[in-house]
């Protein structure tokens, strides 16, 4: 086999059946390779941005590993934004790019850019093969690298003569399995059950670590009043008494209250990110911590914490289950405070009454929310739609909520639900978008209608850069700078050219039917929802301030506002 | 650097043991810098597979959170880290 078939070689061998790429120069060995191999479904993207950020999607949706392709040069400097938000949000990842020959490293030959030196701080690992030889331990090593402990991406850099190279087949051994030791809990515990006002805090590292049903028993043991991370969302299932939701930035009232209130902060797999915190001097005041991590590196990073297990989140989480079942917590009237809290400071959005009335983000939201079954998965992009669509969507599992939390990369949504809907076929996935995003990944539509993807996509369009408009009206005295884009295209008419059916709502007694005209519908179809401009995402805490200063919505100012142009 | 001045940023001498490979004593840099040390001085030395490399890093941000990153590097076997005696004895005069 040559090194490009070792490739393939291995992906058969790790049950990879999907990979998202983008052919070129370099590269072509392995797409050659590609022509006689049946068992890789090799989904063509339209730019290798999509491609890195599909491979993600399909990476969330299945925790599995995701894996794209790209040539060198251009090929590769377009794949930088998906891995970095794979990087910054943990995902695995397995980047493959070719390079140029390796005699022309250095060179400045055609196509060829340092993608090892411009990528070392966006990856979990890289690897220039500069041997053929060593090409099949490399892939073994970084697919298991790319998986374990905290995720991430792996980039592996191949030169196109490394991808010709016969190569004999390496003696394979097993390693054997990691057991991993779960540390001793009993000051933990005795803080715990020291504590009048616990609060469970989570975050991402839940799903990441396929620690879902841990986390579930041991919030069931616990009856903990919570509160969780962007990424966090959905870790308590739509039906737990004691979610608080979100905190942070655009965190609900309860949550915020009950972080500020809290005696004792129970964090799981979260890294304490400043949206979440707010300005950190003022976050949990009067709380210890305990902090459960994978990954050392977060504990102790921005908040000295007083106990910190380190390891794996399903032993640690199933020792504390079984101590809490024994002797559960006395905690009734800091959960009924919590619950009070809930009741009257949660997110709020009145369903409006009036039929004819303008739609508004929030009740969208809390309608699709109503009609899509269980098990939908909602990519969004980046913006207000993404905070609308955190607060007022329930989810039922934190693999159902696909969003870009770390780095907050528009045009994540449409290529993440295309690898959403690879990952499983017959779910109902859906790309909640605004009009910003959605323009930043449109040329996807063409893969949708390529591979007949039954995608629904929902434009929120506001005409304009909402959330930048927003920050631009509360903090920088409503002096609006380059956010209009009300000469957008004809969003419906755009869809219709790429042979996918679409429909334009505007009024709040279409809501209903064109959610279940879309739903129903068999095949990808996309829904332009018209909202009001000057809509904000209540409420809000200004950047580096502390999270007890939310701001509710103000009055607004009557004069008239000016684009300003530089 | 001037040491009479109280608000220079802290000292510390990092030994670091990591495999030699491409673009290893790069990556060792760029975690430096992005968590918030300055290089003062270095000395890498190729010892079998391995740089055994020793640096002396200024940054007024907590060591052990640049040598908690450090550690996560994949080809990095170890990092030691140690204030300077000189240091020490000017913080205690």
């Amino acid at each position: 086999m040559n090194g490009a078939q070792h490739i393939l070689d291995a992906f058969h061998r790790h049950h990879i059946g999907t990979v998202f790429g983008y052919p070129g120069g370099c590269i072509m060995p392995l797409y050659d390779a590609l022509v006689d191999d049946v068992g890789v479904e090799h989904v063509l993207c339209r730019h290798e941005q999509a491609c890195a950020l599909a491979a993600d999607g399909y990476a969330r949706a299945s925790g599995k590993l995701g894996v794209c392709i790209a040539t060198s040069g251009p090929g590769a400097t377009n794949l930088i934004t998906g891995v970095a938000n794979a990087h910054r949000d943990s995902i695995p990842m397995l980047v493959i790019t070719g390079q140029v020959a390796s005699g022309m490293i250095g060179t400045d030959a055609f196509q060829e850019t340092d993608v090892l030196g411009m990528t070392l701080g966006i990856v979990k690992h890289s690897y220039l093969v500069d041997d053929a030889v060593q090409l099949p331990e490399i892939m073994e090593e970084a697919m298991a690298l790319a998986q374990s402990g905290r995720p991430g991406p792996v980039w592996i850099d191949i030169p196109k003569d490394i991808l010709l190279t016969e190569v004999e087949s390496p003696t394979r051994t097993q390693s054997p399995a990691h057991q991993s030791q779960t540390p001793d809990l009993s000051e933990a515990l005795a803080m715990l059950r020291d504590a009048k006002r616990p609060l469970l805090y989570s975050g991402g590292g839940v799903s990441l670590a396929n620690a879902e049903d841990s986390f579930r028993a041991f919030a069931s043991a616990s009856a903990l009043p919570g509160v969780v991370t962007l990424k966090g969302i959905g870790n308590a299932g739509k039906h737990n008494p004691n979610d608080l939701g979100m905190l942070g930035m655009h965190g609900s009232r309860a949550a915020n209250r009950a972080v500020d209130e809290c005696d004792l902060l129970f964090i799981v797999g979260a890294r304490l990110d400043d949206r979440a915190t707010g300005k950190l001097d003022g976050f949990a005041p009067n709380a210890r911590t305990i902090h459960i991590d994978a990954d050392a590196s977060e504990i102790n990073k921005l908040r000295a914490t007083d106990v910190a297990l380190r390891g794996d989140l399903n032993g640690i989480l199933g020792a504390f289950t079984r101590e809490l079942d024994a002797q559960p917590l006395a905690i009734d009237d800091w959960r009924a405070q919590c619950q009070t809290w809930r009741t009257t400071g949660g997110f709020q959005a009145a369903d409006n009454e009036e039929p004819l009335a303008p739609i508004t983000g929030p009740a969208f939201i809390r309608q699709l929310s109503r009609i899509t079954p269980d098990n939908a998965v909602i990519a969004c992009d980046v913006g207000q739609h993404q905070m609308w669509v955190a607060q007022h969507y329930h989810f039922d599992h934190p693999r159902h909520h696909l969003t870009s939390g770390g780095l907050g990369a528009m045009g994540y949504g449409l290529p993440a639900a295309i690898g959403a809907q690879f990952a499983n076929r017959k779910s109902t996935v859906i790309n909640v978008t605004g009009d910003g995003s959605f323009m930043m990944n449109a040329q996807e539509l063409a893969t949708i209608r390529r591979y007949n993807l039954p995608l629904k996509l929902i434009i929120l369009d506001n005409q304009c850069l909402g959330m930048v408009r927003q920050q631009q009206e509360l903090f920088y005295n409503n002096r609006e700078s380059h956010i209009n884009l009300d000469d957008n295209p004809d969003f419906v008419a755009m869809a219709r050219a790429f042979d996918i059916p679409s429909l334009h709502i505007e009024r709040t007694d279409q809501i209903r039917r064109g959610i279940e005209t879309i739903l129903a519908y068999d095949g990808p179809m996309l829904l332009h929802v018209a909202i009001s401009r000057e809509e904000n995402v209540w409420p809000i805490v200004k950047p580096g301030a502390s999270n007890k200063e939310m701001i509710d919505e103000p009055k607004r100012t009557t004069t008239a506002k000016k684009e300003q142009v530089a | 650097m001037n040491p009479t001045n109280e608000n220079a940023a802290p000292s510390y001498t990092l030994n670091c043991r990591m495999a030699q490979e491409a673009a290893a004593i790069e990556r060792l840099c760029q975690v430096v810098r992005i968590r918030g040390f300055r290089i003062a001085s270095m000395a890498v030395e190729a010892a079998g597979d391995h740089f055994e490399i020793a640096l002396t890093l200024e940054g007024s941000r907590p060591v052990a959170m640049l040598q908690s990153q450090l550690e996560k590097l994949h080809t990095v076997a170890e990092v030691a880290v140690k204030q300077p005696a000189a240091k020490l004895a000017r913080h205690s005069a």
